[in-house]
Protein backbone atom coordinates (compact mmCIF):
# COMPACT_ATOMS: atom_id res chain seq x y z
CA UNK A 1 0.00 0.00 0.00
CA UNK A 2 0.78 3.67 -0.90
CA UNK A 3 2.90 4.99 2.29
CA UNK A 4 1.23 8.06 1.51
CA UNK A 5 -2.32 6.30 1.91
CA UNK A 6 -1.33 4.53 4.80
CA UNK A 7 -0.20 8.05 6.26
CA UNK A 8 -3.49 10.01 5.26
CA UNK A 9 -5.43 6.61 6.84
CA UNK A 10 -3.58 7.65 10.08
CA UNK A 11 -4.84 10.66 9.88
CA UNK A 12 -8.29 10.14 9.46
CA UNK A 13 -8.26 7.24 12.46
CA UNK A 14 -6.71 9.72 14.61
CA UNK A 15 -9.32 12.60 14.33
CA UNK A 16 -12.56 10.21 14.20
CA UNK A 17 -13.39 10.79 17.64
CA UNK A 18 -12.80 15.03 17.00
CA UNK A 19 -14.96 17.21 14.43
CA UNK A 20 -12.89 16.39 11.81
CA UNK A 21 -14.73 15.51 8.60
CA UNK A 22 -13.58 12.61 5.88
CA UNK A 23 -14.93 13.88 2.91
CA UNK A 24 -14.98 11.07 -0.21
CA UNK A 25 -15.45 10.41 -3.66
CA UNK A 26 -14.94 7.04 -5.93
CA UNK A 27 -16.28 8.87 -8.74
CA UNK A 28 -14.71 11.92 -9.05
CA UNK A 29 -13.72 12.89 -12.76
CA UNK A 30 -9.86 13.52 -14.29
CA UNK A 31 -9.88 14.96 -18.19
CA UNK A 32 -6.76 15.75 -19.55
CA UNK A 33 -6.59 17.35 -23.05
CA UNK A 34 -3.82 18.44 -25.69
CA UNK A 35 -3.87 20.02 -28.90
CA UNK A 36 -0.79 20.74 -31.48
CA UNK A 37 -0.69 21.40 -35.14
CA UNK A 38 -2.52 17.91 -36.30
CA UNK A 39 -4.52 16.35 -33.67
CA UNK A 40 -6.28 16.64 -30.13
CA UNK A 41 -6.14 14.39 -27.50
CA UNK A 42 -8.49 14.03 -24.93
CA UNK A 43 -9.37 11.41 -22.13
CA UNK A 44 -11.50 10.92 -19.35
CA UNK A 45 -11.67 9.06 -16.30
CA UNK A 46 -14.37 8.97 -14.39
CA UNK A 47 -13.35 6.87 -11.51
CA UNK A 48 -11.24 8.90 -9.23
CA UNK A 49 -10.75 8.15 -5.87
CA UNK A 50 -10.62 10.76 -3.32
CA UNK A 51 -10.22 11.90 0.46
CA UNK A 52 -10.24 14.91 2.03
CA UNK A 53 -9.79 16.18 5.19
CA UNK A 54 -11.74 19.04 6.76
CA UNK A 55 -9.25 20.17 9.80
CA UNK A 56 -6.01 19.31 8.12
CA UNK A 57 -6.47 19.96 4.76
CA UNK A 58 -4.79 16.48 4.16
CA UNK A 59 -6.21 15.71 -0.06
CA UNK A 60 -5.17 12.67 -1.82
CA UNK A 61 -6.60 10.84 -5.09
CA UNK A 62 -5.53 8.26 -7.03
CA UNK A 63 -5.99 6.88 -10.25
CA UNK A 64 -6.15 4.05 -12.25
CA UNK A 65 -4.52 4.72 -15.89
CA UNK A 66 -6.21 2.13 -17.71
CA UNK A 67 -9.76 3.94 -16.80
CA UNK A 68 -8.88 6.59 -19.13
CA UNK A 69 -11.21 6.27 -21.98
CA UNK A 70 -10.19 8.17 -25.05
CA UNK A 71 -12.77 8.89 -28.63
CA UNK A 72 -10.16 7.01 -30.43
CA UNK A 73 -8.93 3.40 -29.77
CA UNK A 74 -5.94 3.62 -30.93
CA UNK A 75 -5.03 6.38 -28.87
CA UNK A 76 -6.22 5.13 -26.23
CA UNK A 77 -3.47 2.11 -26.86
CA UNK A 78 -0.66 4.29 -27.74
CA UNK A 79 -1.32 5.68 -23.92
CA UNK A 80 -1.34 2.78 -22.09
CA UNK A 81 1.28 0.95 -23.71
CA UNK A 82 3.75 3.53 -25.39
CA UNK A 83 3.48 6.85 -23.03
CA UNK A 84 2.00 5.58 -19.89
CA UNK A 85 2.97 2.10 -20.00
CA UNK A 86 0.30 1.47 -17.72
CA UNK A 87 1.08 -1.95 -16.94
CA UNK A 88 4.12 -1.16 -15.27
CA UNK A 89 2.66 1.70 -13.96
CA UNK A 90 -1.01 1.21 -12.86
CA UNK A 91 -2.01 4.42 -11.26
CA UNK A 92 -1.31 8.05 -10.58
CA UNK A 93 -1.58 9.37 -7.68
CA UNK A 94 -1.95 13.29 -5.76
CA UNK A 95 -0.46 13.79 -1.82
CA UNK A 96 -0.51 17.30 -0.99
CA UNK A 97 -2.88 19.19 1.41
CA UNK A 98 -4.54 22.51 0.63
CA UNK A 99 -3.08 25.32 2.40
CA UNK A 100 -5.39 27.96 3.04
CA UNK A 101 -8.23 24.96 4.70
CA UNK A 102 -8.90 27.36 7.46
CA UNK A 103 -10.21 30.09 5.46
CA UNK A 104 -12.48 27.24 4.07
CA UNK A 105 -16.27 26.98 6.58
CA UNK A 106 -17.23 23.44 5.77
CA UNK A 107 -20.32 24.48 7.57
CA UNK A 108 -21.36 27.58 5.11
CA UNK A 109 -22.49 26.73 1.70
CA UNK A 110 -20.83 28.47 -1.28
CA UNK A 111 -17.44 28.97 -3.33
CA UNK A 112 -14.06 29.39 -1.77
CA UNK A 113 -10.33 29.31 -3.29
CA UNK A 114 -7.95 26.47 -2.31
CA UNK A 115 -4.71 26.54 -2.87
CA UNK A 116 -3.14 23.07 -3.29
CA UNK A 117 0.33 22.21 -2.54
CA UNK A 118 1.76 18.65 -2.77
CA UNK A 119 3.51 15.77 -5.12
CA UNK A 120 1.79 14.63 -8.42
CA UNK A 121 3.26 10.85 -9.08
CA UNK A 122 2.94 10.08 -13.22
CA UNK A 123 4.46 7.24 -14.29
CA UNK A 124 7.19 6.70 -12.02
CA UNK A 125 7.91 10.18 -11.26
CA UNK A 126 7.02 12.30 -8.40
CA UNK A 127 7.06 16.19 -9.01
CA UNK A 128 6.24 19.11 -6.51
CA UNK A 129 2.82 20.77 -7.28
CA UNK A 130 1.45 23.87 -6.50
CA UNK A 131 -1.67 24.98 -8.27
CA UNK A 132 -5.03 26.88 -6.99
CA UNK A 133 -8.53 25.18 -7.38
CA UNK A 134 -12.02 25.86 -5.54
CA UNK A 135 -13.57 24.16 -3.32
CA UNK A 136 -18.23 24.48 -3.35
CA UNK A 137 -19.56 23.47 -0.49
CA UNK A 138 -23.44 22.40 -1.21
CA UNK A 139 -25.81 20.48 0.45
CA UNK A 140 -23.41 18.63 2.91
CA UNK A 141 -21.07 18.07 -0.30
CA UNK A 142 -17.63 19.38 -1.08
CA UNK A 143 -17.06 20.25 -5.18
CA UNK A 144 -13.02 20.15 -5.55
CA UNK A 145 -12.38 21.87 -8.82
CA UNK A 146 -8.73 22.49 -10.64
CA UNK A 147 -7.24 22.92 -13.98
CA UNK A 148 -3.57 22.58 -14.36
CA UNK A 149 -0.55 22.02 -17.28
CA UNK A 150 1.82 19.47 -16.89
CA UNK A 151 4.48 18.88 -18.61
CA UNK A 152 5.70 15.50 -20.13
CA UNK A 153 8.95 15.65 -19.68
CA UNK A 154 8.61 16.29 -16.51
CA UNK A 155 7.57 12.47 -16.33
CA UNK A 156 9.45 10.98 -17.98
CA UNK A 157 6.58 10.37 -20.53
CA UNK A 158 8.69 10.54 -24.46
CA UNK A 159 7.53 11.15 -27.60
CA UNK A 160 8.62 9.42 -30.66
CA UNK A 161 9.87 11.55 -33.20
CA UNK A 162 7.65 10.38 -35.66
CA UNK A 163 4.61 11.82 -33.62
CA UNK A 164 6.43 14.75 -32.36
CA UNK A 165 4.09 17.27 -34.10
CA UNK A 166 0.76 15.13 -33.04
CA UNK A 167 1.32 15.53 -29.62
CA UNK A 168 1.83 18.57 -27.47
CA UNK A 169 4.76 18.78 -25.17
CA UNK A 170 1.85 20.04 -22.38
CA UNK A 171 -1.19 18.45 -21.39
CA UNK A 172 -4.31 20.18 -19.51
CA UNK A 173 -5.13 18.48 -16.64
CA UNK A 174 -9.02 19.17 -15.53
CA UNK A 175 -10.26 18.04 -11.93
CA UNK A 176 -13.55 17.77 -10.80
CA UNK A 177 -14.54 15.92 -7.42
CA UNK A 178 -17.88 15.80 -5.93
CA UNK A 179 -16.98 14.43 -2.12
CA UNK A 180 -19.81 13.55 0.61
CA UNK A 181 -19.21 13.24 3.92
CA UNK A 182 -17.62 9.45 4.91
CA UNK A 183 -20.16 7.79 7.41
CA UNK A 184 -18.58 5.67 9.99
CA UNK B 1 -3.39 3.89 -72.69
CA UNK B 2 0.21 3.92 -72.28
CA UNK B 3 1.34 1.54 -70.11
CA UNK B 4 3.32 4.34 -67.84
CA UNK B 5 -0.51 5.80 -67.50
CA UNK B 6 -1.71 2.64 -66.48
CA UNK B 7 0.83 2.11 -64.52
CA UNK B 8 0.38 5.39 -62.46
CA UNK B 9 -3.00 4.92 -61.85
CA UNK B 10 -3.12 1.57 -60.14
CA UNK B 11 0.00 2.84 -58.18
CA UNK B 12 -2.55 5.70 -57.06
CA UNK B 13 -5.71 3.23 -56.90
CA UNK B 14 -3.32 0.96 -54.59
CA UNK B 15 -2.48 3.97 -52.50
CA UNK B 16 -5.91 5.38 -51.98
CA UNK B 17 -7.16 1.85 -50.93
CA UNK B 18 -3.98 1.56 -48.42
CA UNK B 19 -4.84 5.14 -47.06
CA UNK B 20 -8.32 4.06 -46.89
CA UNK B 21 -7.25 0.95 -45.08
CA UNK B 22 -5.17 2.39 -42.62
CA UNK B 23 -7.44 5.60 -41.59
CA UNK B 24 -10.47 3.08 -41.16
CA UNK B 25 -8.88 0.34 -39.86
CA UNK B 26 -5.54 1.17 -37.74
CA UNK B 27 -6.33 4.68 -36.86
CA UNK B 28 -9.86 4.81 -36.40
CA UNK B 29 -10.32 1.43 -35.57
CA UNK B 30 -13.22 1.04 -33.05
CA UNK B 31 -12.97 0.55 -29.43
CA UNK B 32 -13.45 -3.56 -28.50
CA UNK B 33 -17.21 -4.99 -28.06
CA UNK B 34 -16.33 -5.30 -24.48
CA UNK B 35 -19.62 -7.18 -24.52
CA UNK B 36 -19.31 -9.48 -26.91
CA UNK B 37 -15.29 -10.68 -26.23
CA UNK B 38 -14.97 -13.91 -24.30
CA UNK B 39 -13.77 -13.38 -20.90
CA UNK B 40 -10.41 -14.22 -19.76
CA UNK B 41 -11.33 -15.29 -16.58
CA UNK B 42 -14.51 -16.66 -14.68
CA UNK B 43 -14.33 -15.87 -11.24
CA UNK B 44 -16.31 -15.65 -8.13
CA UNK B 45 -16.48 -11.98 -7.10
CA UNK B 46 -15.45 -12.57 -3.72
CA UNK B 47 -11.88 -14.98 -5.14
CA UNK B 48 -11.25 -12.50 -7.03
CA UNK B 49 -11.39 -9.15 -4.74
CA UNK B 50 -9.02 -11.60 -2.39
CA UNK B 51 -6.50 -11.86 -4.74
CA UNK B 52 -6.17 -8.33 -5.06
CA UNK B 53 -6.33 -8.03 -0.99
CA UNK B 54 -3.49 -10.62 -0.97
CA UNK B 55 -1.16 -9.56 -3.40
CA UNK B 56 -2.21 -6.49 -5.58
CA UNK B 57 0.79 -7.13 -7.57
CA UNK B 58 0.13 -11.05 -8.88
CA UNK B 59 -3.43 -9.98 -9.03
CA UNK B 60 -2.22 -6.88 -11.25
CA UNK B 61 -0.19 -8.72 -13.47
CA UNK B 62 -3.30 -11.52 -13.90
CA UNK B 63 -6.13 -9.53 -14.55
CA UNK B 64 -5.35 -5.92 -15.57
CA UNK B 65 -6.25 -5.02 -19.07
CA UNK B 66 -8.45 -7.98 -19.24
CA UNK B 67 -12.07 -9.14 -19.26
CA UNK B 68 -13.15 -10.78 -16.79
CA UNK B 69 -16.88 -12.45 -15.71
CA UNK B 70 -17.51 -12.20 -12.12
CA UNK B 71 -20.39 -13.64 -9.97
CA UNK B 72 -21.60 -13.22 -6.40
CA UNK B 73 -23.87 -11.21 -4.19
CA UNK B 74 -24.94 -7.57 -4.62
CA UNK B 75 -24.19 -5.04 -2.73
CA UNK B 76 -26.05 -2.17 -4.49
CA UNK B 77 -26.27 -0.21 -7.51
CA UNK B 78 -25.11 3.09 -7.90
CA UNK B 79 -25.53 6.08 -9.76
CA UNK B 80 -22.92 9.27 -10.12
CA UNK B 81 -23.58 11.30 -13.36
CA UNK B 82 -24.35 9.59 -16.31
CA UNK B 83 -22.82 6.27 -14.64
CA UNK B 84 -24.57 3.70 -13.18
CA UNK B 85 -22.35 1.70 -10.81
CA UNK B 86 -22.79 -2.47 -9.57
CA UNK B 87 -21.03 -2.71 -6.14
CA UNK B 88 -20.14 -5.86 -4.43
CA UNK B 89 -18.65 -4.98 -1.39
CA UNK B 90 -16.66 -7.14 0.84
CA UNK B 91 -14.80 -4.97 3.12
CA UNK B 92 -15.01 -1.51 5.34
CA UNK B 93 -11.87 0.73 5.30
CA UNK B 94 -10.99 3.90 6.51
CA UNK B 95 -12.93 5.32 3.68
CA UNK B 96 -16.16 3.49 3.44
CA UNK B 97 -17.11 0.41 1.75
CA UNK B 98 -14.50 -1.77 -0.64
CA UNK B 99 -15.35 -4.15 -3.07
CA UNK B 100 -15.60 -4.35 -6.80
CA UNK B 101 -16.89 -1.58 -9.14
CA UNK B 102 -18.85 -2.14 -11.93
CA UNK B 103 -19.01 0.43 -14.25
CA UNK B 104 -22.15 -0.50 -16.85
CA UNK B 105 -21.94 -0.27 -20.61
CA UNK B 106 -25.13 2.44 -21.33
CA UNK B 107 -27.05 -0.30 -23.04
CA UNK B 108 -27.17 -2.43 -19.27
CA UNK B 109 -27.66 0.69 -17.17
CA UNK B 110 -31.77 0.45 -17.05
CA UNK B 111 -31.55 -3.47 -16.19
CA UNK B 112 -28.83 -2.68 -13.57
CA UNK B 113 -30.82 0.14 -11.94
CA UNK B 114 -33.85 -2.73 -11.43
CA UNK B 115 -31.50 -5.16 -10.12
CA UNK B 116 -31.92 -5.56 -6.35
CA UNK B 117 -29.27 -5.86 -3.32
CA UNK B 118 -28.40 -9.27 -2.11
CA UNK B 119 -29.40 -10.61 -6.10
CA UNK B 120 -26.95 -13.18 -7.33
CA UNK B 121 -25.70 -11.65 -10.47
CA UNK B 122 -23.20 -12.18 -13.38
CA UNK B 123 -21.08 -9.29 -14.56
CA UNK B 124 -18.89 -9.34 -17.75
CA UNK B 125 -16.06 -6.25 -17.67
CA UNK B 126 -12.69 -5.17 -18.41
CA UNK B 127 -10.84 -4.69 -15.28
CA UNK B 128 -8.55 -1.37 -14.92
CA UNK B 129 -6.77 -2.06 -11.95
CA UNK B 130 -7.15 -2.23 -8.03
CA UNK B 131 -6.85 1.19 -6.30
CA UNK B 132 -5.98 0.02 -2.45
CA UNK B 133 -9.93 0.06 -2.21
CA UNK B 134 -11.39 -1.24 -5.00
CA UNK B 135 -10.98 -3.01 -7.95
CA UNK B 136 -12.46 -1.15 -11.11
CA UNK B 137 -14.33 -2.91 -14.08
CA UNK B 138 -15.42 -0.98 -16.72
CA UNK B 139 -17.76 -1.29 -20.27
CA UNK B 140 -19.44 -4.08 -18.29
CA UNK B 141 -22.55 -6.21 -18.98
CA UNK B 142 -25.19 -8.08 -17.38
CA UNK B 143 -24.72 -11.81 -18.07
CA UNK B 144 -28.35 -12.69 -17.67
CA UNK B 145 -28.91 -16.86 -18.79
CA UNK B 146 -27.37 -18.67 -15.77
CA UNK B 147 -25.45 -21.85 -16.32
Amino acid sequence: MNKYWIILMITAGSFTSGYTQTYVSKNGMIRFYSEASLEKIEAVNRQVNTALMSTTGDFVFRVLIKSFNFEKAMMQEHFNENYLESDKYPEATFVGKITNIRDINFTKEGSYPADVEGKLTIHGQTQPIKQNGTLEIKNDAVTAKAKFSILLADYRISIPNTVVNNISKSIEITVEVMMSKLNK
Amino acid sequence: MKLWIRILLGLAVAGIAAAFFVYHFVINKPHPDFEKIKPDYTLNAGAFYNEFKTSRENASKLYNGKVIEISGKLSRVENADTLTIAVFVFSKGMFGDEGIRCVMLKKYSEDAKKLKPDGTIRIKGYCTGFNETDVIMEHCSLIYNQK
